[in-house]
Order: C-alpha cells, then sequence, then structure tokens
C-alpha cells in the first residue's frame, strides 16, 4: 500500500487518477478499521489532513465553510456555528475520536446514526466536492443514498460543509441516546432548527433530521411541512410528533428495537420543541 | 516511509512501512511498552497518547500521520531525574490503580485536560475520562486522583 500526503486538492485528485484502487483518508477512525477488517483493500491512501484549504472554520459573505478536514474537536469548540452541529460533535465518540476523527470524515462514513450528520440536514448546509470534472454543490440531504453509501463518485473528494447566512439565524438543538451518556453509538439523534415569528408566536421556518430512525439520516419533510406556519401549543406539537413517527422506518437491530426508538424519536422531538418554545417566550 | 518525529523530548527518524499504527511503532519498535492495547479499535484509551498536547488513540493512528509532530507517552512524563509528575504522585496516593492497565491512558487523557485547564469541575474531568475505560477500580478514586493532581499542579505554577 501507498501513503500519500498531499498539500493541495489538485496534487490529491492527481495522485487518485494515478492509483487503481485508491482511497481518500482524513482521521482514519472508521477507515483504518474498516482496512484491518478487509472492508477496502485500497492500494493508495492519500491522507487529506495536510491540505491547508480543507482545514478550519472561517466566516464568508455566504455563511460559514467548515473544511472537510476540521477535526471534531474543533467543530465541537466553535463560537461561530449553531449550536444543533456544536453539540452533535461534541458527542462524536471521546475526546481521543475527536481529536483525530474529522467532520468531513463523519460525513463521508455516512453512518446512518452520525451525530454531525442530522445536523447538517437540519441546517440545509451545502457540500461542495471536487473531482476531476469539477465542482458540484449537493444538499446534505439529498448526499446519503443508505447505510454508509454516499453520493460521492469515485475519486471525489468532499471539500467542505457550508451553513448559508439564513440558517445561522433562528434557534436549534441536538438531542442524542446511546447505551450510556457519553462515548456511545446512538440508537437515537434528532436536530431541529426553527426560527419563530415572534409577535404572532408561529413556526416561520422548520427543519428536522432523524438520525438511526431509517437507512440514511432522515430529512422529516412532512412533520416540517405540517407544522410551518402554526402556533406552538401543546395539541400541535403532539399532532407534529404523530406526523414525524409516520414518516420515520426505524427497524431492530443491536443497537435498539424498532418500537424504543418511536418512542425515543417522538419524545425527542417533542422536548425539542418545546424548548423551541420556550427559548421564543424568553 | 521515513517518520520523523519528536517522542518524550527526544528525536527520532524510524523508515515504517505505510500501514503501521503509531501504537505499534511505539511499542513495538521503540520498545516503550507503557502504551497498552485493549479493544484495538478506538473504544478502551488504553493505547492513549498526546500528539502536540492532545489525546490520541494511537490504535487509529497510522505513524506515518505522526511525522513532525510532539509526541507524549507515560515514559515521558516523569522529570529526567526519576522524579514522578504530580498526576503520577496522586494516582499512587489515592489508590486510584489497581491492575494498571488503563493508568498510562487515563493520566495522559488527564494530563491533556489539565493543560488546558487547570480547575476542572468533576462533570469536566469525567467527559476528559470518557474514552478511557477502567474495569477494576470503578471511577471514583481516579476522579479524585485527578482533583488531587490538578491541586498540586496549580500551587507549583
Amino acid at each position: 500500500m501507498n501513503y500519500f500526503f498531499p498539500s493541495t486538492v489538485e496534487e490529491a485528485l492527481g495522485l487518485a487518477s494515478g492509483a487503481s484502487n485508491p482511497k481518500y483518508i482524513a482521521g482514519g477512525t472508521d477507515l483504518s478499521l474498516q482496512i484491518r477488517d478487509g472492508v477496502f483493500s485500497p492500494d493508495t491512501l492519500i491522507d487529506l489532513t495536510c491540505i491547508g484549504e480543507l482545514k478550519g472554520i472561517t466566516e464568508t459573505g455566504r455563511g460559514i465553510s467548515i473544511g472537510a478536514a476540521t477535526t471534531l474537536s474543533e467543530v465541537a469548540d466553535s463560537e461561530v456555528l449553531p449550536s444543533t452541529l456544536i453539540r452533535g460533535a461534541r458527542l462524536v465518540g471521546s475526546p481521543q475520536i475527536r481529536s483525530l476523527g474529522t467532520i468531513g470524515g463523519n460525513i463521508c462514513n455516512a453512518s446512518p446514526c452520525g451525530d454531525t450528520l442530522t445536523p447538517i440536514i437540519a441546517l440545509g448546509a451545502i457540500l461542495r466536492t471536487v473531482s476531476p470534472s469539477g465542482l458540484r454543490e449537493i444538499p446534505a440531504e439529498d448526499f446519503f443514498l443508505g447505510p454508509k453509501k454516499t453520493i460521492l463518485k469515485e475519486r471525489e473528494i468532499l471539500k467542505e460543509v457550508i451553513i448559508e447566512k439564513q440558517f445561522l439565524r433562528g434557534s436549534s438543538f441536538f438531542k442524542k441516546i446511546g447505551r450510556r451518556e457519553l462515548q456511545s453509538i446512538s440508537q437515537v439523534n434528532l436536530a431541529l432548527w426553527l426560527v419563530m415569528d415572534k409577535p404572532e408566536g408561529v413556526v416561520s421556518r422548520i427543519r428536522v433530521a432523524v438520525g438511526s430512525c431509517a437507512p440514511v439520516p432522515l430529512r422529516a419533510v412532512k412533520t416540517e411541512a405540517f407544522l410551518e406556519g402554526k402556533k406552538l401549543s401543546d395539541d400541535a406539537i403532539d399532532r407534529g410528533v404523530a406526523v414525524l413517527l409516520s414518516e420515520i422506518s426505524p427497524v431492530t437491530d443491536v443497537r435498539a428495537s424498532l418500537s424504543y426508538r418511536k418512542l425515543v424519536a417522538g419524545t425527542f422531538f417533542r422536548e425539542a420543541m418545546k424548548e423551541a418554545r420556550d427559548d421564543s417566550e424568553a | 516511509m521515513i517518520v520523523d518525529f519528536n517522542l518524550n523530548e527526544k528525536d527520532y527518524m524510524v523508515d515504517v512501512p505505510p500501514d503501521m499504527r503509531a501504537l505499534d511503532l511505539i511499542r513495538d519498535v521503540l520498545r516503550l511498552t507503557g502504551v497498552k492495547e485493549g479493544c484495538g479499535r478506538g473504544e478502551c484509551g488504553a493505547c492513549t497518547i498526546l500528539v502536540n498536547g492532545k489525546p490520541f488513540n494511537s490504535c487509529l493512528l497510522y505513524a506515518v500521520k505522526l511525522n513532525g509532530k510532539k509526541v507524549l507517552t507515560i515514559e515521558g512524563l516523569a522529570q529526567a531525574d526519576g522524579s514522578l509528575h504530580p498526576l503520577q504522585e496522586a494516582f499512587l496516593n489515592e489508590g486510584a490503580v489497581q491492575c494498571g492497565y488503563c493508568t498510562p491512558g487515563m493520566i495522559l487523557s488527564a494530563k491533556a485536560l489539565l493543560d488546558e485547564n487547570p480547575s476542572p469541575e468533576e462533570e469536566e474531568i469525567e467527559e476528559a475520562l470518557s474514552g478511557n475505560i477502567c474495569r477494576c477500580t470503578g471511577y471514583k478514586k481516579i476522579v479524585t486522583a485527578v482533583k488531587a493532581g490538578a491541586k498540586v499542579m496549580r500551587e507549583k505554577v
């Protein structure tokens, strides 16, 4: 196996096109184990963590750009990112995992329970990629095709995660449950972003995403449509929970049962909506 | 591939296979066996090392990634004259060690915390040690030892 540390994206793409079975690697917290387990047998590893333009969190005219090779610790410690993403990143693995693992790696690993995946979907993030055929911008909700499957083509690189200005206002929430409080894999997670129309007390914009309750982290579009424009009474929230439960499709697996996942997803959504309501009244 | 790095204040230049783990480089090539392999999957923290001051699971880290970095293992914690680091003293005094397998990783995670936050709350200590699993003593004495070590470190400054 060959291992390269390119210093530019162009160099990385060139190395990939010259290899027969290349893999891009960032922290490697998932990939190094998948290679040891024989899931992947690349002939070439192209390490993206020395490419300056893939690192760091920057405020731009468009919003905030997070380089794909930014570590989960840096995302967790950010003072400019929305709280749903900070909380999600803070709950990935352990301090050791977060100082090595990256947000781009968490996204490209495409686990249905990844803790930064539902936040970026709720925040309407745009994923910018680069490949020999050029740049693409993919909405986060369209990026995931199935467990461990993304829309990325061979040799395409995820460059940055863009949170647009419109999603930096409003409030956002992240809820997660695992077998224990820390260093755990999500049995269910939920990210919510919303903007309240204050004088009216109605929901003006809302986005919800649920993890571990479908083959991909799922944007709950019906729930959003149901609640948009509504006043947040307890009854409206309860009916929103019912819509949410009708559009997720959890299964029973080693981590949790179907009925437990439904119970928790509904409870998380109800709690998050009530917190959002209290916030807007405060 | 050549890895040129600093380990416990000494410079090393080692030729390693690209798929070698940092854990194997440090234990098997450089013979510093304070770094332990527990689960080998980034869950137990027995293989914790500090890279540029931050805790990493050396079982998940390719050795080539250490190039240009500053690494600390438990062997580098005591002074040159053999006197122990306050955290090591505190782990001994508080009886926070039973079988000892998790101890190097626990102490290194605690050091990374205290270097950033000299007066952590109990909850912050628990969070900082959440990637280090102990199956002997439970965590009470370990947390007490980190607090005691922190106090000594604060007084030294």
